[in-house]
C-alpha cells in the first residue's frame, strides 16, 4: 500500500509552574488503513517519546482515546487518517478539562458527577443474594441504548454548555442515569431524579445536540436529557400533587 | 507531588468553530428577537391608545429603509428559530405512535405542514383571502 506523508500538529503541555500548552508539528508517513491513534503511536514509538496520550483497546470499546481531531471531538482509534487530513492533522486534547499533560486530560470532575446520580442498580433489598432478578428482551430493550455508553467524554467535550457551565451534570451522567432508571431491577429512580431536578442537573442543557452528534455509540445523550426533564416534571408534580407519595 | 494542570479555558469565537454552534446561536437570538417583537407589538397598542397621529407616526416610522431591513433580519431569525425547534421537536420527545419512534424529518414534516395551515388560516382570517 502506498505511504502518504502527513504532519501532526500536536498539544504539547508539560506539567510545570508557568507552563502553558504550545503546538509541535510531526511529520510521518501514512497509509490509507492507519487511524490517528496509529499516528501516534508512531510518533511515540519513532519521532518523540515524551508524547502522552492515552489509548487501550485500540477498537472503540475502551473509550479512552478521545481528541479533538481537527476541533472535532472524535475517537483517535476510529478516526482515519486519509479522512481528517489535508496535509496537516490536529490533534488537541478534549475541550472542556483541565490538561494534566499534552493530551491526557483530568476527568475526576465528570467521574463525581457520574457518582452521584448512583450508576448502579439500586435495591431496597440489596444484600438477599437468593433472589433472582429476571429480564425479558423488551426490559433489556427499555435501556439498551444507554447502556452502551463508553465515558468517552466527547459529549462533554462538544458540549458548550459544561464550557459555560462547568457545574451542569452533563449528557454523560444524564445518559446513564437513564439507563438505571430504565431498568426493570433498579428501585433507585426517586433519588437520580432529585438529583437531576437541580438547577446544575437536566434542566441546565439548552439542547444543542452536539452532544448527540459526536457519540461514537449512538447512546443520544440530548434526547436522554429531554426525557429526563419529563420524568423529573412527572416526579415533582406527583410529589406536589400527591404528598402522601412521598 | 503538586499538580499543574492547565485550566480549560473557552476560546473567543467558539460559536464560529463549527456550523452546529452558529445554528445554535441563532436559534437563541431568534428566541431574544421574539421577545422584543412582541414588546414592539404591545408598543404600538399603547401607541393606538394615545391617538390617531401618534399611532400613524409611529406606523411611518415603521415603514423607513432601516426598520424594514432591521424587520427582515429579525423575520429570518424568527423563522430560523421556528424551523430549528421544528427539527428538534422529534429529538427532544421522540413520538411513539409505532413501535419505534418516529423519525424526527416525519415529524418536522407534520410540524410544517400544521405550521403553514395555521399560518394560511391566519392570513385568510385578517385579509379575506391570499
Amino acid at each position: 500500500m502506498a505511504e502518504q506523508d502527513v504532519v501532526f500538529r500536536v498539544t504539547r503541555y508539560r506539567p510545570v509552574p508557568g507552563g502553558r500548552p504550545t503546538f509541535q508539528d510531526y511529520r510521518l508517513p501514512f497509509r490509507n488503513d492507519m487511524v490517528v491513534l496509529d499516528g501516534l503511536n508512531y510518533i511515540k514509538d519513532h519521532l518523540d517519546p515524551t508524547l502522552t496520550f492515552r489509548w487501550s483497546c485500540r477498537m472503540g470499546i475502551c473509550g479512552s482515546c478521545g481528541a479533538n481531531i481537527n476541533g472535532q471531538p472524535s475517537l483517535t482509534c476510529e478516526t482515519f487518517i486519509r479522512d481528517v487530513s489535508r496535509g496537516v492533522v490536529t490533534v488537541e486534547p478534549l475541550s472542556n478539562f483541565p490538561i494534566l499533560k499534552d493530551l491526557v486530560v483530568d476527568f475526576d470532575d465528570f467521574l463525581n458527577k457520574l457518582a452521584s446520580v448512583k450508576p448502579y442498580i439500586v435495591r431496597k433489598d440489596w444484600g438477599d443474594w437468593t433472589k433472582e432478578y429476571t429480564q425479558y428482551p423488551e426490559d433489556l430493550e427499555a435501556y439498551r441504548q444507554q447502556s452502551l455508553c463508553i465515558n468517552c467524554m466527547l459529549c462533554y467535550a462538544a458540549c458548550p454548555v459544561v464550557g459555560t457551565s462547568p457545574e451542569f451534570i452533563g449528557p454523560a451522567a444524564s445518559a446513564l442515569a437513564l439507563r438505571y432508571i430504565r431498568d426493570s431491577r433498579d428501585e433507585g429512580a426517586d433519588a437520580r431524579l432529585a438529583r437531576l431536578n437541580t438547577k446544575n442537573g437536566v434542566w441546565e442543557c439548552t439542547f444543542v445536540g452536539e452532544c448527540s452528534v459526536v457519540c461514537p455509540k449512538d447512546v443520544d445523550p440530548a434526547a436522554a436529557i429531554q426525557t429526563l426533564k419529563v420524568l423529573a416534571t412527572m416526579r415533582h408534580l406527583r410529589r406536589l400533587l400527591m404528598p402522601a407519595s412521598r | 507531588m503538586a499538580r499543574h494542570e492547565y485550566p480549560w479555558k473557552r476560546r473567543p469565537g467558539w460559536w464560529l468553530r463549527n456550523p452546529r454552534y452558529l445554528a445554535f446561536q441563532l436559534r437563541e437570538a431568534g428566541g431574544v428577537v421574539c421577545a422584543l417583537y412582541g414588546l414592539l407589538l404591545l408598543n404600538l397598542l399603547m401607541q393606538l391608545r394615545e391617538g390617531e397621529s401618534t399611532y400613524v407616526a409611529f406606523l411611518t416610522m415603521l415603514r423607513t429603509p432601516p426598520v424594514l431591513y432591521l424587520n427582515g433580519v429579525l423575520f429570518g431569525l424568527v423563522l430560523w428559530h421556528a424551523i430549528s425547534w421544528f427539527m428538534l421537536i422529534g429529538k427532544a420527545q421522540p413520538v411513539q405512535l409505532t413501535r419505534k419512534p418516529l423519525p424526527w424529518k416525519a415529524v418536522f414534516g407534520i410540524n410544517v405542514v400544521l405550521w403553514l395551515g395555521v399560518s394560511g388560516a391566519v392570513v385568510y382570517l385578517i385579509f379575506g383571502g391570499i
